[in-house]
């Protein structure tokens, strides 16, 4: 069963100088607790197909033409109110930059715990705070009482990114969208981050887009791997099947 | 024992407060002290304006005799200081006063006046620089900008002459002048009707220029990542800007707001003057006019030390709700009593 | 996106001046003849602004006061401004306890509101003359300047670009002029403009409040001070006339300021309010 269809999608970014075509024509989809690593190089369009289907980008971007079905359900003319109940619910992303990503004058866990909140607004404080505590010693805050007094700053960048997804996952998403999530991290910190991954598909059975640069994450965690280049996605396939085209082609990426 | 630290480092900090009050009162005394003294020709004249030149030669000499004029000025400026520690600032010459009396028989006004203005700007430029940023380059926050440039660049006094030609000499509708009728000094509606013009000018003289600045301070925070990231949580572009942004806005605007006092006082002051509205500002310019150094110099020492004041308070302030700046001096443990 | 260049203010403003410098061309009476036959007339075929309470036509006034109200603005500024930079520059270069020094002084000086410390000096100093005038509203201005050029000549010596620029051997004027005036120029411009703008603020306010030039000189300031009398006679000419170009040049020197402090904002706002 596929959870995310996207259909031929174009997205333009209107600005004075001209048109700028930053996805053209998109088609992928992706099946119910599957790992997708979306790699390519910088600036391809990777970031703006994740913040184009949770319809995050700026007023000047557009979707020009395509479809988004979530489900079988079509999403792409939906409203801002609309989409705001899909986010946070249904989506959830994970964004490059954990360093600016976070609010730098509220506390990690003021911050967790709003996500918790706009998720389950009929939990009690304390049913909240018990929640917001398990997200944190999930994604290996500890100990949670302490790091959710600490401020972004406080934070290395490992932590923060620990935050953001804690963030994240407090959402119970069906479909998460990790940018970059591990480039900003030394190598070690980016194998427990991908373990975590896996073990939160095992446990909650959600799907992941994983956009990447980084063959080797790739190879470690995805299921398929779809590759872009200027805005267009040109190949999607098995790991092993496109790790390997990469291998013996490098001029693929 | 945490307790005892954070309550000794508290009253460290207050005291370090006091002294560093009392030394920039102390040097702002010296300067002012000095300026008044500046005067060119005879220093009795800073004294005594015009009237010296009725005085005959003898008269003179005994004047400046009994002022200390012939001791040297540290001398001089020792004495009064001897004087003011104790509360005593000298004599009005207009007023033939002490110099206490005459402002603490006026110094209510212009509080009510100037502090009054003050919140309403702080209110209103903070809840219209919110919306003019929720509305960013749409027609309403355009409009809101081309308005309020044109009324930030309005002299005071200027519009205090529009207003009163409007409001009271064409529509008859508000007094254009005084803080109370005569005989009505405890009706409560006659002195708000008296304050309505005034109160009107302060804020939409400056209005505009803070709020401005909280539209501009607001559209940065609107630009940062962390935006995003409260989307995606499911906020709406509303909630983001009152929760989020407003809170990391917020420190910069206190500490912008402490700067503007002095500039909101000082625009009382003409405002005063135009509505001959029984204050502190209204009594530097009539001193002014007449001469009245000794008055002069001690209201702009007053002013001074109270925007003094108020800088140190809303900096010890916004120390503590901005995050960043609270555990930079402490190195991320505790707090401080203020910087 | 480069902001649009504010082309009315600019006309107005050279329209403004222009006709001030040229007044002798414009004015249709002697500025300075007091007709007492025609006190306080209403603007009409022969005063086109209405006269004052002392008989002189205001149309004239206005261009032979607005001289001196932008003289008194341009040479406050020239004034303030080479004080900000002199200390600003020197306390940027500075050692720290006498950057701090300096800074503090500063701040105790910005501490009194500026036109009660330009009421005071003038006080201090006596009857007011064009330069008197000059010279006070200069010595009261400088501060907030002074500021920017600091932090600005700080830079110099601290900003990474700088560092890079210089590691690349780069000498001293090569990095103030490509690297250094770029960001330095338009906040110094900016405030630089505002300076006159505040000047001829100063002017007309110390002038209105009698305290300023007296009546017999004409300024736009002066001008207002007959104010009080017209507003019991309801000549309303008088008290809107001067004050509509007063407040015209001062509008089209902000616009002016604003667009000297350099370009928009570039980036999106991310908080897509369309809903």
């Amino acid at each position: 069963m596929d959870v995310l269809t996207v259909k031929n999608l174009s997205v333009s970014f209107f600005r004075p100088e001209g048109e700028i075509e930053a996805l053209k024509n998109v088609s992928f989809s992706l099946r119910e607790g599957e790992i997708l690593a979306v790699m390519g190089e910088t600036g391809c369009g990777k970031s703006v197909l994740c913040k184009s289907i949770l319809k995050l980008l700026p007023d000047i971007a557009q979707i020009k033409t395509g479809h988004i079905d979530i489900r079988g359900e079509e999403i792409t003319g939906y409203s801002e109110k609309q989409m705001r109940k899909l986010r946070g619910h249904f989506f959830s992303m994970v964004f490059q930059n954990p360093m600016t990503a976070l609010n730098p004058c509220m506390s990690v866990g003021e911050q967790i715990a709003e996500a918790v909140r706009l998720r389950q607004p009929c939990l009690t404080g304390r049913e909240r705070r018990r929640r917001t505590a398990e997200l944190m010693e999930l994604v290996g805050l500890n100990p949670p009482g302490e790091r959710a007094k600490q401020y972004p700053f406080q934070l290395s960048g490992g932590m923060a990114q620990r935050c953001v997804i804690a963030i994240a996952l407090a959402a119970e998403p069906t479909v998460l969208f990790a940018d970059e999530a591990t480039t900003a991290l030394d190598v070690t910190v980016q194998a427990q981050i991908l373990e975590l991954f896996l073990e939160l598909r095992k446990r909650m059975g959600m799907s992941i887009v994983l956009v990447t640069h980084n063959p080797g994450v790739a190879a470690r965690i995805a299921d398929r791997v779809a590759l872009m280049r200027d805005g267009a996605l040109f190949r999607i396939g098995d790991v092993e099947e496109i790790l390997e085209e990469i291998i013996h082609n490098r001029n693929l990426t | 024992m945490w307790r005892k630290f954070l309550r000794r480092s508290y009253i460290i900090g207050i005291l370090h407060n006091a002294v560093k009050f009392a030394l920039s009162v102390f040097a702002l005394s010296v300067l002012v002290f000095a300026i008044s003294r500046l005067a060119p020709g005879d220093p009795l004249y800073a004294y005594y304006g015009e009237r010296v030149e009725k005085m005959s030669a003898a008269q003179q000499e005994e004047a400046m005799e009994r002022l200390g004029l012939r001791e040297p000025i540290s001398a001089q400026y020792a004495r009064w200081l001897q004087g003011a520690v104790h509360g005593d600032f000298g004599i009005s010459y207009q007023y033939k006063r002490d110099v206490k009396e005459v402002i603490a028989a006026r110094i209510g006004n212009t509080l009510l006046l100037g502090g009054l203005g003050f919140l309403l700007i702080f209110a209103l430029a903070l809840l219209l620089g919110l919306f003019c940023a929720w509305r960013e380059d749409r027609a309403a926050d355009r409009l809101i900008c081309k308005i309020g440039t044109v009324t930030s660049c309005i002299p005071e006094f200027w519009l205090s002459l529009l207003l009163i030609l409007v409001f009271a000499v064409w529509l008859d509708w508000l007094p254009s002048s005084g803080a109370y009728s005569v005989g009505e000094e405890g009706n409560v509606a006659d002195r708000a009707a008296h304050l309505i013009l005034p109160l009107a000018v302060v804020v939409l003289g400056h209005l505009w220029y803070y709020a401005f600045q909280v539209r501009n301070r607001l559209l940065e925070e609107v630009r940062a990542d962390y935006v995003l990231l409260a989307r995606m949580k499911g906020l709406s572009g509303r909630q983001v800007l009152y929760r989020h942004c407003l809170r990391g806005a917020l420190p910069s605007y206190l500490s912008m707001m402490s700067v503007a006092l002095p500039h909101i006082l000082g625009g009382t002051y003409v405002v005063e003057a135009v509505f001959s509205y029984p204050g502190i500002g209204t009594l530097a310019y009539e001193s002014a006019r007449y001469q009245d150094y000794n008055l002069l110099m001690v209201v702009s020492l007053l002013t001074g030390a109270l925007v003094i004041f108020c800088n140190m308070l809303a900096r010890t302030v916004s120390g503590r709700i901005d995050p960043r700046m609270r555990m930079r001096f402490t190195g991320g443990g505790g707090e401080v009593g203020g910087l | 996106m480069k902001k649009k260049v504010p082309v009315l203010s600019l006309l107005v403003l050279t329209g403004i001046v222009i006709s001030c410098l040229a007044c002798g061309l414009i004015m249709t009476k002697d500025p300075l003849y007091m007709d007492l036959a025609h006190c306080n007339e209403a603007p009409g075929k022969e005063f086109l602004f209405g006269t004052d309470t002392m008989g002189r036509d205001i149309f004239s006034m206005i261009w032979y006061g607005g001289r001196i109200s932008l003289t008194i603005g341009f040479l406050a500024t020239l004034l303030s401004t080479a004080l900000a930079v002199l200390v600003g520059s020197v306390s940027g270069c500075a050692p720290a306890r006498m950057d701090g020094i300096l800074m503090r002084l500063t701040e105790l000086i910005l501490s009194v509101p500026g036109l009660l410390l330009t009421v005071f000096l003038q006080a201090v100093f006596g009857g007011a003359n064009v330069y008197s005038l000059s010279v006070v509203i200069g010595l009261t201005g400088w501060m907030s300047m002074a500021k920017v050029v600091r932090t600005e000549v700080l830079q110099l010596n601290h900003t990474d670009y700088v560092l890079a620029a210089k590691c690349l051997g780069g000498g001293f004027f090569h990095v103030l002029f490509r690297h250094l005036a770029p960001n330095f120029f338009p906040s110094v411009l900016f405030m630089a403009v505002m300076n006159v703008r505040n000047a001829i603020v100063a002017e007309s306010t110390l002038s209105f409040l009698g305290l300023g030039l007296p009546v017999e000189v004409v300024s736009w300031g002066s001008m207002l001070s007959l104010s009080e009398n017209a507003l019991l006679t309801r000549a309303w000419w008088i008290i809107l006339v001067p004050g509509l170009f007063l407040t015209a040049t001062l509008l089209c020197l902000t616009n002016l300021g604003n667009y000297m402090r350099g370009s928009a904002n570039k980036r999106h706002s991310n908080l897509g309010c369309r809903e």
